[in-house]
């Protein structure tokens, strides 16, 4: 035989093998993460791993039956004889070109059959890319640029709110505010930083303050590094907005903080996103913080009225002696969603998972947020029923103020002033 | 090629044939992306030492080159349906105008305070790219998934065709850095890099011989863009002009060894496969461990090999004739 045709039958045999259906060994289902696990932003890549370890855990029966979430009382997939799941983490170090080739070599190499994460909108990009050309499902529960679902990939699910409908939460409830206060709200000011992530949150806030009727009086945007903001924060006063939106990161929530403080700028209302929220921000504003008004998908108060989220915060204590964070929360349900649709399709096979993904109908009794459920739109894959909440600095905590059906406490409206605080 | 001896040849051409037939052997889509990775930085490191190496410009700004090539071919390619082909060469001739005007003025920098303008001109660069709504600001660009073909330079079933690419352009800007090296303007690059006050004396034009340099060097870093835009199939100013991804070819340039044709290539083959295989073996624990081993690495190589790994190299080879 000649070399070519050896070389042309080791090929084929090697295409053979890449492209077989993935076997399930041994009543294990392997599923990929990946997750900026080292560089900058490792902490919330790892926060996000606690979340989905603590998942699988469940899921594959360690925590017992008498949790209410997919899965969790039969301990193991039932359709696929108790197969259990098991998660093979990949770092991305937080660059797009990562997300692509470790997303690639899990699903080539490692052979897991559907994929999770990647926290950032920019990775997830790439990553959902990669597992749209090699035909595998990705449910993503933790990236929030709405650009992701509105490419209509056929392989890519989104269980979370997005930064559309966050923004469209802002208004929602100054709409809900005035009817309980019965007092008009007329003015925003919008202000961004200018990265991704707040320029889309500018966008949208523009265009929902346009549908919900409230006037724009200021529209600014800035770089999240800088080190002043005294004529960003002039503008605003200037413009006299009812209410502030902002969309910012850590270190500049800190920073204009302050310097609303400063320079007493003290509108009806502060909604924010995002950085107000990271476990940096209140030890760094201290007293300051107080009744600002931060978005957030969930809070530890919500078990007050579903008591789900307490013993799911007090497993996730138990496990890794800290409370559960938004990010964790948030990855905590990408498993869940995938192990339901495994179940469902009786199968790991990507087109089975996808068709049992778009019939996935898991009702608000079994979610961690205050959601009606998880239930994917037809066309752009993303969650219907995905809402965002907001909660409010009250006494150094936050506290679930909006929607009113699920708030633990009165929301402190109109925003009180600067006096009176050391 | 009469500089070249037989056995440099002979060795060249079997390492060649070795790289040719490695995708045949090894099918792993991962090993296929490492070696497109060290071609791809191997290249930009070959750029980056056309100017730093010889010509003695230490640029701290390459990525601002290789974002240039990226958005001009992924820009054309979204807005007006360019072929990439045709993108490849535009960008590579945008970031040579772009050199060449932030060159001129430069061109009386030496040293430190050419580094620091370099540094300067990128990050000018990246934020004007993150704020400029033409081009989707810090949004980015997703390129229009094309069909699968060599015209339309995309491939979304194998890397194979992707490394082959990759391969070609090292070998184009190896030639082209070979030539320049042993070319009279090579010499002016040496004098210029020895003493700037010298090589004029001497009657060698400084400023034009500097643009040369930085302009071939610009362009053969945004045919890098180019590239990495079509294989990664999305750019933002984060992933394609960030400071770290300038540094990164500083240090593999000067790692393999900054001033000799092979010495990049040799830095981007030891590299890039540490950082890859130490991220994959470690980095999804969340330690950081990849990074103290990649680092701790670095730091024994420079300290050992201050003329980089081919210093080394070659002094074996020296012994074995």
């Amino acid at each position: 035989m000649k070399a070519k045709s050896w070389i042309t039958i080791c090929l084929s045999m090697s295409l053979l093998l890449m492209f077989s259906a993935p076997v399930l060994a041994q009543g294990v289902i392997k599923i990929g993460g990946v997750y900026p696990l080292s560089g900058n932003i490792a902490s919330t890549g790892l926060d996000c791993k606690r979340g989905v370890d603590l998942a699988v855990d469940i899921i594959n029966g360690k925590y017992g039956k008498d949790l209410d979430l997919p899965m969790a009382k039969t301990g193991g997939l039932p359709n696929l004889g108790g197969a259990k799941l098991e998660v093979v983490y990949a770092d991305t170090k937080g660059e797009p070109k990562n997300g692509m080739s470790e997303t690639e070599r899990l699903i080539t190499q490692e052979k897991v059959v559907a994929i999770i994460g990647a926290y950032q909108s920019s990775v997830t990009k790439t990553a959902s890319q990669a597992t749209e050309r090699l035909k595998v499902p990705y449910v993503c529960s933790d990236s929030s640029s709405p650009t992701l679902t509105e490419r209509n990939f056929k392989y890519f699910f989104r269980v979370s709110p997005h930064d559309a409908i966050f923004a469209r939460d802002w208004f929602q409830f100054l709409k809900d505010v005035e009817k309980k206060t019965g007092k008009k709200i007329a003015t925003v000011a919008i202000l961004y930083e200018n990265t991704e992530f707040g320029s889309n949150v500018g966008k949208y806030a523009r265009k929902y303050a346009e549908e919900f009727g409230y006037k724009v009086v200021a529209d600014i945007s800035y770089a999240a590094n800088a080190t002043d903001v005294t004529s960003e924060v002039g503008n605003l006063i200037k413009s006299k907005p009812d209410v502030l939106m902002h969309a910012s990161y850590i270190t500049d929530a800190i920073l204009f903080t302050k310097t609303f403080k400063e320079m007493g700028f003290a509108p009806k209302g502060i909604l924010t996103m995002a950085g107000y929220i990271e476990p940096g921000y209140l030890p760094a504003v201290k007293a300051d913080g107080s009744n600002i008004i931060v978005r957030s998908t969930f809070a530890l108060d919500l078990g007050k009225k579903k008591p789900l989220v307490t013993k799911v915060s007090q497993l996730f204590k138990k496990k890794y002696g800290i409370d559960m964070s938004e990010n964790a929360a948030r990855s905590f349900m990408a498993p869940f969603v995938l192990a339901d649709a495994f179940n469902r399709a009786k199968s790991t096979n990507s087109e089975a998972v996808v068709k049992a993904l778009l019939e996935t109908n898991i009702p608000g009794s079994q979610v961690i947020y205050p959601w009606k459920g998880i239930k994917f739109d037809p066309q752009s894959h993303q969650n219907i029923y995905a809402q965002g909440g907001l909660v409010q600095v009250q006494n150094q905590q936050y506290v679930t103020v909006w929607p009113f059906a699920s708030a633990a406490k009165d929301v402190v409206w109109p925003f009180p002033g600067w006096k009176g605080r050391k | 090629m009469k500089n070249l001896s037989p056995k440099t040849i002979t060795v060249g051409l079997v390492v060649l044939a070795l790289l040719l037939i490695f995708p045949m052997v090894v099918t792993q889509i991962f090993p296929l992306q490492i070696m497109i990775l060290v071609f791809m930085y191997a290249m930009l490191g070959v750029a980056w030492n056309i100017m730093g190496g010889y010509a003695g410009m230490f640029s701290f700004g390459q990525a601002a080159f290789f974002g240039i090539g990226a958005y001009t071919s992924s820009f054309l390619l979204m807005t007006f349906h360019v072929n990439p082909w045709i993108g490849l060469i535009a960008g590579g001739v945008v970031a040579a105008l772009v050199a060449a005007a932030i060159g001129y003025p430069c061109s009386n920098l030496r040293g430190h305070y050419f580094a620091i303008a370099s540094i300067a001109f990128a990050e000018i660069v990246r934020v004007h790219f993150n704020n400029w709504t033409l081009m989707n600001a810090a949004e980015g660009i997703s390129l229009p998934m094309l069909d699968e073909s060599f015209v339309n330079f995309m491939f979304h079933t194998s890397k194979v065709p992707y490394y082959y690419i990759m391969l070609a352009f090292l070998i184009l800007a190896l030639i082209v850095c070979y030539f320049v090296a042993t070319s009279k303007m090579g010499y002016y690059f040496r004098a210029i890099k020895e003493s700037h006050d010298v090589a004029e004396v001497l009657g060698v034009n400084v400023v034009r011989y500097r643009l040369v340099a930085i302009m071939i060097s610009a362009f053969l870093s945004a045919m890098a863009g180019t590239f990495y835009a079509q294989y990664v199939l999305y750019i933002d100013p984060e992933s394609v002009m960030l400071l770290a991804i300038s540094v990164q070819i500083v240090l593999l340039s000067m790692l393999g060894g900054a001033g000799s044709v092979m010495g990049p290539v040799i830095g981007a083959a030891v590299l890039i496969p540490i950082a890859e295989v130490t991220r994959v073996w470690l980095g999804h624990r969340g330690t950081g461990v990849d990074m103290l081993i990649y680092g701790f690495l670095i730091t024994i190589i420079s300290v050992y090999q201050p003329q980089g790994v081919w210093g080394l190299l070659s002094r074996i080879g020296n012994r074995i004739k």
